[in-house]
Parts: C-alpha cells; sequence; structure tokens
C-alpha cells in the first residue's frame, strides 16, 4: 500500500501478508470497493474470492470468503466489484460468473454469463453500474479464424448465451489482449490495459471497428509491460503498474477525464 | 472449413474419447498419474484426414497463435486523427531503484555468493567474505548476469553445481525458462542452457547421484523432473502431480541423500485437476510444453470449485515419487510456526532442515525426521538478526555458515550454520543504502486505488 502522491523510492504504507489472509505472493487481481469500504481479492490457487476490510493491515484474515463446490470458480485470475448493485464478477474464459457481493462460503454464482457468442476467451471485466452495462475484456474465436481482440459490452445483467448489445474489435480498434479495465461512468469511457504498452481510452458507446479515444502512457512511453490498472477521477489520475519495470507509475490526464463520451457520441 | 468440420466432429462425437485416442500425451501421462476416476471409454475413430486428428486443446493454441500474429499487425497501424495521443512521462513512479535479493547460493569452494534480484532481474555475485560497512551505500558485486541475452527476469531459485560452479536459475513468471550460465559468466550472455519449463515454476533442487533435476510449480501444485543437463524442449522425465501428493502452491524444495527423499515447502492453497473432464476453454494453462510427457495438468484441467486452503506444511516425499503419490510425511501444525514458508536447504550433515520464513521472520531449522506437528529444534529470530522477508536460504558446510536472502530488506545475511534465537549476522551484504525503503514489488499483475484513504494498492 502507497500513498497516492507516493514516488520514487517511497515506504509502503502497510500490506496485507502472511497466512492468515489467505493470500500468496502470487495474486493477480484486485479491486476495492469505495461504497462498503472493502478490498476484494481473486485467490487464484484456492479458486476463492477473499474479501478484507478496507482498513485491514497485517496478517488480518478475510471477511467473507467464497470458495467451494458450489462456486464454480475454475481458473480466474481477475474480478471486479459492483458496490452499487452488490455483485462481484469473475471473468473465466467463457463465462461470466456473478455473485452476490456479500456472498460468503460455498455459494453458487447468482447468474452466469456465457458461454454464448459474445467471447470465449474473458480475461476481464468492468462495470458501468450507471448505464447497466458490464464490459468484458475478451477474445473471440470463430471456427476458421485465428481470433480477435474485443470489448463486448453486454446488459449488466445478461446470462447464458446473451449477445453483446455493442462489440468494439477489429483492424483499425488495434486492441490488443485486452488486460484490466475500469470504467469510468461519468465520463463514459473505458479504461483498457493495452499490452502493447499504453491505457486505451473507449467510449462505452462506441461499437465496431472504433479506435481508442485516446492513449495514456505510450505507445512508445515508458511503459513496457503494463499489467494492473485503476482510476482515480478525483484526480484525473491513471494508475498503472508494470510488471517488467516492477513500478507504479500515475499519469494525471485532465484532458481525458473532464471529456464525456455522451458529449462526443457514440462511434 | 476443415476446423469447422473438426469442431462438428468433435461435438457430435464427444470429445473426450476422441481426446483420448487421438494421442495427447498429457492425457497418457495423467492415466497414469491418476489411477482412480478416470474415463474409461475408448471409441475407435473413423478414417480421416490426419491433419484433422488435433485435439481441442490443439486448436484453441493453433487459433491463439494466429490471434497473437493478428493483434501484432493491429498494434503496428498508426493512430489517426481520432486518437488523442499521451504518451509523455507519468507525474509519479514508484519504484525500487535497487536490487530484491530472492534466492541465494553461497559456493565455498570458489568463496563466493551468489543472488537472484527479482526487481531488476539480475543474477549478482559477491566475494563470500563481502561486508557492507555501514557507512557504504551498497557492496560492488563482482559479476553481475543482466540483460536480454541472458533471459534473467523473476528468478526465483538458484542452484550452484558444486562441482563446475554452473548456475542454475528457473523463472517463476513471464520467461518459463530455467537458464544455466557457466561458472564465471559476466553481463549481457547467453545462458549455456536455456530449459523451456512450466509455467509458475519456483524452486530447484538436484539430485546429484542421479543427475536429476528437481522443480516445483506454484501455479499447479508439482514437482517436475528433468534430467539434470536438459535443455530446450526436453520434457521432464516424471511428474508429481495430484490430490494426494499433498503439494500445495510450492515454492522451496531441497533434497536428502542419505535417505533418498526430498522436502517441498508449501503455502498451502490449491485445486484440483482432472484430465478426464471436459477441457476449461480460453483460461491460462501450464505453459507452452503441454504436449510433452510428464507436463503439468494446467487449470484448464482445473476442477470447478474444488480450491481449498490448508495450513501451511513441509511435505517429505520419496526421490523416486511421481503421479499421485503421496508423501512420505508432512510438518504441519500450529507448533511448527510456518508462515509462508519459501525456499529451503537441507545439511546431510548436521540432519537439520533450514526453512526461509518469509512472514516469521525467521529461520526455522526442523530435524530431518521431524513429523506432523513438530516444533523447530531452533529458531532465527529476532530484530538483531536483521531478517525481513527470508526467502531463501544456503549452507555452506566447509565453512559452517548460513546464508539467507532477505528480500524485503535488500540483503543477505551469513549467520554461525547453528545459530538459534536473536543473533547478529556475521557478515551483511547489502544492495542498497542502509535507509533505503525496500518495497517489494514484484511482479505487479494489478492494483486498485483506495479513494478513502487514497492509497494504492499492489497485490504482489
Amino acid at each position: 500500500m502507497f500513498a497516492r502522491l507516493a514516488n520514487g523510492n517511497a515506504a509502503r504504507n502497510g500490506a496485507i501478508e502472511g497466512q492468515r489472509t489467505m493470500l500468496g505472493r502470487t495474486m493477480h487481481g484486485i479491486d476495492y470497493d469505495h461504497l462498503h469500504d472493502e478490498i476484494v481479492v481473486p485467490q487464484q490457487f484456492g479458486q476463492a474470492i477473499l474479501v478484507f476490510k478496507g482498513s485491514a493491515r497485517g496478517e488480518e484474515p478475510p471477511i467473507r470468503v467464497i470458495q467451494g463446490s458450489k462456486t464454480m470458480i475454475t481458473a480466474m485470475d481477475r474480478l471486479a466489484v459492483d458496490p452499487y448493485n452488490d455483485e462481484i464478477y469473475v471473468p473465466e474464459g467463457d463465462r461470466v460468473l456473478v455473485f452476490d457481493r456479500n456472498a460468503n462460503g460455498n455459494v453458487a454464482p447468482k447468474r452466469v454469463l456465457g458461454p454464448g457468442p459474445g467471447f470465449t476467451e474473458a480475461g476481464s471485466v468492468a462495470i458501468d453500474h450507471t448505464r447497466n452495462l458490464v464490459v468484458v475484456g475478451a477474445s473471440l474465436r470463430k471456427p476458421g479464424d485465428g481470433g480477435a481482440a474485443q470489448l463486448a459490452i453486454f446488459d449488466r445483467t445478461a446470462s447464458g448465451s446473451a449477445s453483446p448489445k455493442r462489440v468494439i474489435s477489429g483492424l483499425k480498434a488495434r486492441l490488443m489482449d485486452p488486460g484490466n479495465m475500469r470504467v469510468h461512468p461519468e465520463g463514459g469511457y473505458i479504461f483498457v490495459v493495452q499490452q502493447a504498452g499504453y491505457i486505451g481510452v473507449w467510449s462505452i458507446d462506441d461499437n465496431g471497428e472504433v479506435p481508442p479515444r485516446f492513449t495514456v502512457g505510450g505507445p512508445k512511453g515508458m511503459l513496457k509491460k503494463p499489467r494492473g490498472l485503476d482510476i482515480d477521477p478525483v484526480h484525473s489520475a491513471v494508475i498503472v503498474s508494470d510488471k517488467e519495470l516492477n513500478a507504479v507509475l500515475t499519469y494525471e490526464v485532465p484532458q481525458v477525464f473532464r471529456q464525456t463520451s455522451t458529449a462526443s457520441g457514440g462511434r | 472449413m476443415r476446423r469447422t468440420w473438426l469442431r462438428g466432429l468433435l461435438v457430435g462425437a464427444f470429445s473426450v474419447g476422441l481426446m483420448l485416442i487421438s494421442g495427447h500425451p498429457s492425457y497418457h501421462a495423467a492415466e497414469s498419474q491418476f489411477p482412480n476416476g478416470r474415463l474409461v471409454r475408448m471409441d475407435a475413430l473413423p478414417k480421416m484426414d490426419p491433419e484433422i486428428c488435433l485435439v481441442p486443446s490443439a486448436v484453441q493454441r493453433a487459433e491463439r497463435a494466429s490471434a497473437i500474429v493478428a493483434q501484432r499487425q493491429r498494434e503496428g497501424l498508426p493512430f489517426g486523427p481520432e486518437t488523442t495521443i499521451i504518451a509523455g512521462d507519468p507525474n509519479r513512479r514508484i519504484r525500487d531503484n535497487y536490487p530484491a535479493f530472492a534466492a541465494i547460493a553461497v559456493d565455498p569452494d570458489r568463496n563466493e555468493v551468489t543472488v537472484t534480484d527479482e526487481n531488476l532481474f539480475q543474477v549478482l555475485t559477491y566475494d563470500r567474505l563481502e561486508n557492507t560497512p555501514a557507512g557504504a551505500e551498497a557492496s560492488k558485486p563482482k559479476r553481475v548476469l543482466s540483460g536480454d541475452t541472458t533471459l534473467i527476469e523473476f528468478q526465483s531459485g538458484l542452484y550452484l553445481d558444486p562441482a563446475t560452479g554452473d548456475l542454475f536459475a528457473p523463472n517463476n513468471d513471464t520467461v518459463d525458462t530455467l537458464v544455466v550460465f557457466a561458472q564465471g559468466g559476466n553481463g549481457d550472455i547467453a545462458p549455456k542452457r536455456a530449459l523451456h519449463t512450466p509455467h509458475g515454476t519456483f524452486g530447484i533442487a538436484v539430485d546429484e547421484k542421479r543427475s536429476e533435476m528437481f522443480l516445483t510449480t506454484q501455479h499447479d501444485s508439482t514437482v517436475v523432473i528433468f534430467r539434470k543437463e536438459a535443455d530446450k524442449d526436453e520434457a521432464p522425465l516424471r511428474l508429481l502431480q495430484g490430490d494426494d501428493t499433498g503439494l500445495a502452491d510450492p515454492h522451496g524444495i531441497a533434497i536428502d541423500p542419505r535417505d533418498d527423499v526430498f522436502f517441498v515447502a508449501n503455502y498451502g492453497s490449491r485445486a484440483l485437476r482432472r484430465a478426464d473432464q471436459e477441457i476449461r476453454t480460453g483460461v491460462p494453462g501450464s505453459g507452452k510444453g503441454r504436449e510433452k510427457p510428464h507436463w503439468p495438468l494446467g487449470r484448464e484441467y482445473a476442477v470447478p470449485g474444488s480450491g481449498s486452503h490448508a495450513e501451511p506444511s513441509i511435505t517429505i516425499h520419496a526421490l523416486s515419487a511421481k503421479g499421485n503419490d503421496k508423501p512420505l510425511g508432512k510438518i504441519q501444525g500450529p507448533k511448527t510456526q510456518l508462515n509462508w514458508p519459501t525456499g529451503i536447504a537441507f545439511d546431510p550433515d548436521r540432519r537439520e532442515l533450514f526453512v526461509a520464513n518469509d512472514m516469521g521472520p525467521s529461520i526455522l531449522v526442523f530435524d530431518a525426521n521431524a513429523r506432523g506437528d513438530a516444533a523447530p529444534k531452533r529458531v532465527l529470530k529476532g530484530p538483531k538478526t536483521k531478517l525481513a522477508n527470508p526467502t531463501s536460504v544456503s549452507l555452506d558446510r566447509k565453512n559452517g555458515e548460513l546464508w539467507v536472502t532477505n528480500f524485503g530488506a535488500h540483503s543477505a545475511t551469513a549467520y554461525p550454520i547453528a545459530a538459534a534465537g536473536d543473533v547478529a549476522p556475521l557478515r551483511t551484504i547489502r544492495a542498497a543504502p542502509i535507509t533505503a525503503p525496500s518495497l517489494m514489488i514484484g511482479n505487479p499483475g494489478a492494483l486498485t486505488y483506495d479513494s478513502k484513504r487514497q492509497e494504492i494498492l499492489v497485490p504482489n
């Protein structure tokens, strides 16, 4: 845990670590629920969702654990919390599992999106609670096709084999293996980690072969292997972790946050 | 078109039987590993073009490779006026500018000690008697292996061949390659061997008597055994993976050559695997070697909802263990003090097992025969020790010393091999000023922002 304004060789504010936390040193995802002040972490080795108090420090155990035979959790790496609708979304390949945020123990998902025509390799997910949308960062493989990275946008409550409302994909979209994502509902933007070394920003209203409205941190910037991502709209910041630099980089980009995709319209 | 037909066939004829008959080595390997609960039905295939005799996972991989090519083409497209590019430097960058020592190996014959650095992607060799003066910024290594040619990134383990001085270093992520460097290597040089390993490889131990190399893999809770001299795409000789093995997020590994056993340090988390269930599509697997025999079953074979967290443990296995063999014993329980046990080392003369207990922070020493909820016979712990997130131990039996890497303190520390309690190190090799905070950002795959506390949270 680092202070927002930490820079350089700054000391940590603290950490949640140790056996009782049920974490390991190989965690691949995390989300903060600002409404309920909770930290949610996927424990991929133990197929568990761990929920910690926002104030947790040291070897403090999780306050809730979703784990067990009913969960259907198989091979998750990331997740997203929707604090407004009390849900936790877990993308896993050809499906997205949706759990009650307050679930604890061996609990089945309240709904499952997929398998269906919208995606086959879901690796990340982000929620727009104001528009009631869920964005699935994925690839879609079709028979005879090499597959394509895409952002598939569904109704938030879609389930089963539902089709996406919109799909951002194609050569001109320049979308590559979408990594962690965040939605800024107020601005109507989707922020997507691009393995090519930047954060791509699309409008939530975009559809089809649409290039990003913005790129942050690249291409040909300092980022090498961006992975983690969050936004701090209050300070107009995009925060990125890079696994080659072993660093956390903060970009203040007011030009992104002062615009809204609604104003510019979908494409 | 051909693949379309294939998919129809696979669905229509029911895929699992087809997979078995089509000769997927993982299935056959797994068959011998898991004697119970395997699919037994095998249906003959109709005559068909050999080219289409692909298992679904192979189809997936082929398509994935094609997708990567397509994505690279996309990457090369210039942006048009619709895109505003903000490619300048960040306003802030949190980064540890100093090495974070992860694994360690002491070479008493050459009077050297070598460490891996998972922060700046290096392997550094120091004089064994180096002792950083209190006022000095850092000690200067004798040699540094670093650079793209070395293939060094997150080298989580280290083995030093006592006869040749060669260094073996497995990679925990990204590269999936164990690199071997000849003694004395320096700079951005190519490794003498580069073995493709399963994803998530962590610890390494070598059975010199049989010339076999043992590697733990975290992600799939396995131990894979290769020839010591294995190179490139060579397949493992054996695989230990299964419900009964006791392996659970395994880290360090050490061999007792007298009793022909090996020890494994386990964090305790795992999920089960089955080769006879439908392969889960679109999820990360166990690396690029899944066609090879004795390759771990990856997460595409995970049993949904089978995950569990047990107490941390040290499991003891026969050197010949394979398949789903049970451990010979286990050290586990509250008296053990195990808390994220990471690197381990065994002293065959003293008959003692040394454990780098990350969250102790401590070094726990167990008798070779310890089993169950056994208390360590010695514990090295306390403020004088300067232990900080110890992740690796190495034994210098010639000089009677114990070496430790402190991932949380930019340092390696040496102690008398029989040290117990709150004992100051004999010597300390520091790679950073003594006041420099250790950030411990290692392989940060995710982050989130706590808007209430205005903090950035980074899991590793």
